[in-house]
């Protein structure tokens, strides 16, 4: 990073042009291009920000918990892994937030009302706390490896309610549907164009979190040398003033 | 030595200081009572007993006039809307139930479609103050030669029911 003034660099805003033009071409096929369902008309184009925005935080969080796993289990410990596990699960908070809006505004206009206390929407809302009290449990204070050794717990414990999610609409009776793709028949339930802009979205999601990723955790990094910094001036201070 | 971190007056060089550890413990008890909430609204949602049309009356809690969840599929042809209220016949496995709602259902109620009726059963009929309107996993393109298909379909059902 030596004589770097941001977090970027040259791979990054590459991706970062590719992370837009893939958005751009993914607002024109989702409003554009791909047709209105026959049920639920437009509506439907809400799902091409809602799926993968939910596939992006499940992502997140999968690498928040793998991160944290190796941090605890490797034998250096490095807190570079800690800090792509915060960063991810701050990627993830976010990307969960989106998908709960749009689900909400779909549901207004398909089931009639924002929210029902269905198993998906409460085992998702609970995803949602969950990990806004794991970002919390971060900022407790302590030092680093401190932070790293309980939040990297708390992540390996979170990552648990993944399945339950997802399998939600199995295991209870849900207004939610079942997944259009990744379900148990392995029946894809979506036309054309309605496919290829969900995948497109998919895709375009996935490196947009890979982009945030980057970006996010060589900034926890700054903070953390920054945070040292100050450790490192009061030892000094002390030092001088035993030595005087 | 006391190496407690003190205020520096170089910029930058401040160590954190404990008044800015209220904020993420006042978070992480409200996220504590957050869960509690979500997973108590939950549990106090599944109170209400979730029937098919063919076990109302039939299935241990589904009878009687207490208040339960029933789903099925709106007949063809029965929704009928006066007084500022919705009537339609609810079908399911070969039963049927009448359905009195006290307004507009929204969303994309219309006929042979699944719903939810939140309500309780009154001298035969079940009487709803909250419909939710199910959409399937199946997501079909709007065209011409769907919507002829769709209406073959919606024949189709008709003849079904007589």
């Amino acid at each position: 990073m030596a004589g770097q003034s941001g977090t970027g660099t040259s791979a990054t805003r590459r991706l970062g042009i590719v992370v837009i033009l893939m958005l751009g071409v993914l607002a024109l096929c989702g409003l554009w291009f791909s047709a209105e369902d026959v049920v639920q008309g437009s509506t439907v184009r809400i799902m091409y920000i809602h799926v993968p925005s939910i596939w992006t935080a499940y992502i997140a969080f999968a690498m928040t918990a793998v991160c944290s796993g190796v941090y605890l289990s490797a034998k250096n410990r490095s807190l570079a892994w800690d800090r792509v596990a915060g960063a991810s699960g701050e990627i993830g908070v976010l990307f969960v937030a989106v998908s709960l809006v749009t689900g909400s505004m779909w549901g207004r206009l398909t089931w009639g009302t924002y929210w029902v206390w269905d198993a998906r929407l409460t085992s998702t809302a609970f995803l949602f706390i969950t990990y806004i009290g794991y970002l919390a449990v971060r900022q407790l204070g302590g030092t680093h490896r401190q932070r790293a050794r309980r939040s990297s717990v708390l992540a390996l414990l979170a990552i648990l309610e993944i399945p339950l999610v997802h399998f939600s609409v199995s295991l209870w009776r849900s207004l939610h549907q079942e997944a259009s793709v990744a379900n148990p028949n392995a029946k894809v339930e979506l036309d054309g164009l309605m496919l290829f802009s969900l995948f497109l979205g998919l895709i375009a999601f996935t490196l947009l979190f890979v982009w945030l990723l980057l970006h996010r955790q060589r900034a926890m990094m700054l903070e953390d040398a920054f945070s040292d910094r100050g450790l490192d001036v009061a030892i000094t201070a002390r030092r001088n003033e035993a030595g005087a | 030595m006391d190496l407690t971190p003190r205020t520096s007056t170089e910029p930058g060089a401040q160590a954190p200081t404990r008044k800015r550890r209220w904020l993420p413990m006042l978070i992480v008890v409200g996220a504590l009572l957050g869960g509690g909430v979500v997973v108590t609204k939950f549990l106090t949602s599944a109170i209400d007993y979730y029937c098919n049309v063919d076990e109302v009356g039939v299935r241990s809690g589904c009878s009687g006039e207490r208040r339960m969840r029933v789903q099925g599929v709106v007949e063809q042809n029965s929704v009928k809307q006066a007084d500022g209220g919705t009537t339609f016949i609810l079908d399911f496995n070969k039963k049927t139930l009448k359905v009195a709602y006290s307004g507009d259902p929204g969303g994309i109620f219309q006929e042979c479609i699944p719903i939810i009726a939140h309500g309780r059963v009154v001298n035969g009929v079940f009487e709803s103050d909250r419909i939710e309107v199910k959409h399937s996993n199946q997501y079909v393109e709007k065209n011409a030669k769907r919507i002829d298909q769709s209406n073959k379909e919606a024949a189709a059902c008709s003849v079904l029911k007589g």
